[in-house]
């Protein structure tokens, strides 16, 4: 099959082509199958809206686990309720490996908001990306580092935007003040952008959101980042030391993986498994990814699991129903 | 001038011409579909556009930007359904004229005027979208909260019957929107353990049933009765010079609210579509015929929603902040196309602004051709038997409902709003209200909320912005009242011409 997000189509024609290609993708090159699996369309939920960041991951992995599988993925939005709505969904599906869907960070947020959605009922099939969290304070601010910031949050609270009530990033706000001990008022906004736009404006004295959101308003100076909450710098962001060059060891990061509802039979598992590795280390999933601002960080079925039963425990202290 | 020859060249690839047509027939086939929005369209041609050139693939997704706002003009003016949020003012005028045997003329209008306020709002994004886009960084939680009261004065004037009930219906509608998790805090609130309801009521669904399937019910009611006599003629087309003269002040009126409205992030169409409708309403000489069938509320109207399309690719362009839903899936795609929205898309990249400009004014002439030629088939649809027609309608409404969340609950929210609409209806309140309290409730609570958090209560009046919407807010809520109390005081007088005042209050 072609890499479609590297083609330069220049044919008006292509966009029904392309069109055709994404939805009813037949590729030449299967992986060859010891099963059945799959004989049929593969649904995959997504817990956004079409056109947010997660259904674009989505579509891109979708667009890239036809051809390897050698079935069409139908990807399916079901929006709502934080996400929980399709996360419940998903659960209650057969565990056949023909109802997968995206998940989100909030699956090991939820369950201690209040949302009836727990980990142990998914089989998680792998991490695809990750979207590392970023401090930024107004151009005109007064806090130049990290540093800086938490002095200035240890004198009296600062305000810190985020991009809604029980989101990843507010919850980064708090993980931030519970490490540090600074004094910070989370302020959520309604999506990430009006957080930023509010860090922009200098309503607020700063803004947390993911690497993606912020870079370009970090490369036009309407904001400045002071760290970025992730083991290592952006590409990005190549300036913005990260919070442990700053002497904080903080990572909070919005990532999206593969999972499925519990209970997949060995075989099925295993053919998913190895299909989401191959495409989401495809050339064209890791550029879509990239171009995106986010990180195509990929971490195997066994690792992502551990990975988010660590992030449930951990956001389990900071909501405070440790 | 080789700026402006750069940014337009790439409009003579016949292959840009050919996307800026798909995208227009998206657009206008989408915006007709209720439930069905110009960002959810935005949002899924974006999937496949991202293979495509830069420039093509803007090309479908200004252009279906553009249609929807076309399209969903229709369903308001011909059955009361708003194709989109954008439209919801439009059915207050444009519905009434229809019934009155005026769809033709009310159609005709509607694109002339959506065309203009395009128009006008585009020449600002090309002379002054940097300087003037500052202003939406000035727009904070307290600014926002002041507007949105000042929205919330509305309620008033389309309260078209009695101020009461009116208000009424609004607080209802406020109190609804109370439903699910708290903006700040997160807690759950009225939500009763069914999890859709943590994300509220579907604000899109409660208006297609509000407006469209409760009129859809009561004319299944009556169809024997022939009390009602659906819309089977379209009328008349063009305006009289007369009639053309009337729309130019809220034409006017509109195009400044609509490009401002715009330019404000996170408020849209709906919005300005219903300020402007409010503010025309005020100034005209006529307003008792608001709401009756007032060919100046439908400009005021549409001109207001369309003039939002060019404040909103300002805000976007310029600042790099999304200036409504759909504008946040576009900069999502001119990311991935390596064109990174904000100041320096002016100064690195000026050729790309002229041709973003030049897709939208060739876009919004096209669509106004096709509106125009189009309309002629749309009387074809309406001499379809009524019971096929409204069966027609409802399926529409179920579907495109349907697509918003692919769940039935949307639809049952939708059928329950109907049920609810049309009991409204019968009992003399309004659905305006309703609309307008669950659309701006939640914007007030967040932002009054943020406010407070952030500032504290001080920041309402000390703020510049805030302060001066604040006051005109509550200008707004008297004059109605004191307009009522001296015309009852006229009454009470041997009473010379108690309409002329009667008209303000009601």
């Amino acid at each position: 099959m072609t890499r479609r997000s590297t083609r330069s189509v220049s044919t008006g024609a292509a966009l029904a082509a392309t069109a055709l290609t994404i939805s009813a993708c037949s590729g030449a090159d299967a992986t060859g199958g010891e099963a059945d699996y799959p004989s049929d369309d593969i649904t995959l939920i997504v817990q956004a809206a079409a056109g947010g960041g997660s259904d674009l991951t989505s579509r891109a992995l979708a667009g890239e686990l036809e051809p390897i599988l050698d079935t069409s993925i139908v990807v399916e939005n079901r929006p709502g309720a934080s996400g929980s709505t399709a996360m419940q969904y998903v659960a209650d599906q057969e565990p056949d490996g023909y109802t997968i869907g995206f998940v989100p960070v909030e699956i090991a947020m939820l369950g201690h908001q209040n949302f009836d959605v727990d980990p142990a009922d998914y089989d998680f099939l792998g991490q695809i990306m990750l979207a590392p969290g970023v401090l930024v304070v107004p151009a005109d601010s007064p806090y130049q580092t990290l540093a800086d910031f938490i002095e200035g949050a240890n004198a009296e609270p600062l305000s810190v935007a985020n991009s809604g009530a029980g989101s990843i990033w507010e919850a980064a706000a708090l993980g931030l003040a519970d490490a540090t001990g600074a004094q910070v008022t989370p302020v959520p906004f309604d999506g990430g952008a009006p957080a930023l736009a509010a860090a922009m404006g200098g309503q607020v004295d700063a803004a947390v959101a993911g690497s993606g959101e912020v870079s370009g308003a970090v490369a036009e100076g309407q904001v400045r980042a002071l760290a970025i909450f992730h083991d290592e710098r952006h590409p990005d962001l190549p300036d913005v030391p990260t919070a442990a060059e700053e002497g904080y060891d903080l990572e909070f990061g919005g990532w999206g993986g593969i999972y499925a509802p519990k209970g997949l039979p060995d075989d099925v598992r295993s053919t998913l498994e190895s299909a989401i590795e191959e495409a989401a280390t495809s050339d064209g999933f890791v550029e879509t990814v990239s171009s995106s601002g986010a990180l195509p960080v990929y971490k195997t079925a066994e690792e992502f699991a551990d990975f988010v039963s660590t992030e449930y425990d951990r956001f389990g202290t900071i909501l405070g129903n440790g | 001038m080789n700026v402006l020859v750069d940014g337009l060249a790439p409009l003579l690839d016949p292959t840009v011409l050919v996307c800026l047509l798909a995208g227009l027939l998206v657009g206008t086939l989408v915006g007709a579909f209720p439930g069905v929005t110009g960002s959810m369209a935005v949002a899924l041609a974006a999937g496949f556009t991202l293979t495509l050139e830069p420039v093509q693939g803007l090309a479908v997704l200004l252009t279906i930007y553009v249609g929807a706002n076309y399209g969903d003009r229709i369903p308001s003016i011909l059955v009361n359904t708003p194709g989109t949020p954008a439209a919801i003012a439009t059915t207050l005028d444009g519905y009434p004229l229809a019934k009155q045997g005026k769809a033709g003329l009310a159609l005709v209008a509607s694109s002339f005027v959506t065309t203009g306020g395009i128009l006008v709002s585009m020449a600002v994004f090309l002379l002054a979208a940097r300087p003037i886009a500052q202003l939406a960084l000035n727009f904070g939680p307290a600014e926002m909260f002041a507007l949105v009261v000042f929205g919330l004065t509305v309620m008033i004037s389309i309260s078209s019957r009695s101020i009461l009930k009116g208000v009424i219906a609004g607080i209802g509608g406020l109190a609804i929107a109370t439903v699910g998790r708290d903006p700040v805090t997160g807690d759950e609130r009225f939500v009763f353990g069914v999890n859709d309801l943590n994300s509220g009521l579907p604000f899109i669904a409660v208006i297609i049933g509000l407006f469209g399937i409760a009129e859809l019910f009561d004319q299944l009611l009556v169809h024997r009765a022939h009390v009602l006599r659906p819309i089977s003629s379209l009328g008349r087309w063009w305006p009289t010079r007369g009639e053309l003269a009337q729309m130019r002040k809220p034409f006017a009126l509109g195009s400044v609210i609509g490009t401002v409205v715009g330019i404000v992030p996170a408020a849209g169409g709906d919005i300005a579509g219903l300020i402007g409708w409010d503010r025309a309403k005020r100034m005209s000489k006529e307003p008792e015929k608001f709401g009756k069938g007032s060919l100046e509320g439908l400009a005021a109207a549409d001109t207001s929603s369309s003039a939002t399309l060019g404040g909103s690719l300002t805000t976007t362009m310029a600042l790099g902040i999304p200036g409504d839903s759909v504008m946040a899936v576009m900069i999502g795609s001119m990311v991935i196309w390596g064109l990174q929205p904000g100041p320096s898309l002016f100064s690195n990249d000026p050729e790309l602004v002229v041709t973003i400009a030049a897709i939208m004014i060739v876009a919004t002439v096209l669509s106004l051709g096709i509106s125009l030629v189009r309309m002629r088939g749309m009387v074809r649809l309406l001499d379809l038997p009524h019971h096929f027609l409204w069966a027609g309608i409802l399926i529409f409404c179920v579907v495109g409902t349907y697509t918003t969340t692919n769940s039935m609950y949307t639809v049952w929210v939708m059928l329950g709003s109907g049920v609810l609409g049309l009991a409204m209806k019968r009992t003399g309140f309004p659905a305006g209200p309703v609309v307008l309290g669950l659309l701006l409730g939640p914007l007030a609570e967040a932002n009054l909320r943020r406010t407070l958090l952030i500032d504290g209560p001080t920041a309402l009046v000390t703020q510049p912005i805030s302060a001066v919407l604040l006051v005109l807010a509550l200008v707004g809520l008297a004059t109605p009242i004191v307009a009522r109390v001296r015309a009852s005081r006229r009454a009470e007088a041997p009473s010379e011409r108690p309409r002329a005042a009667a008209g303000r209050s009601r």
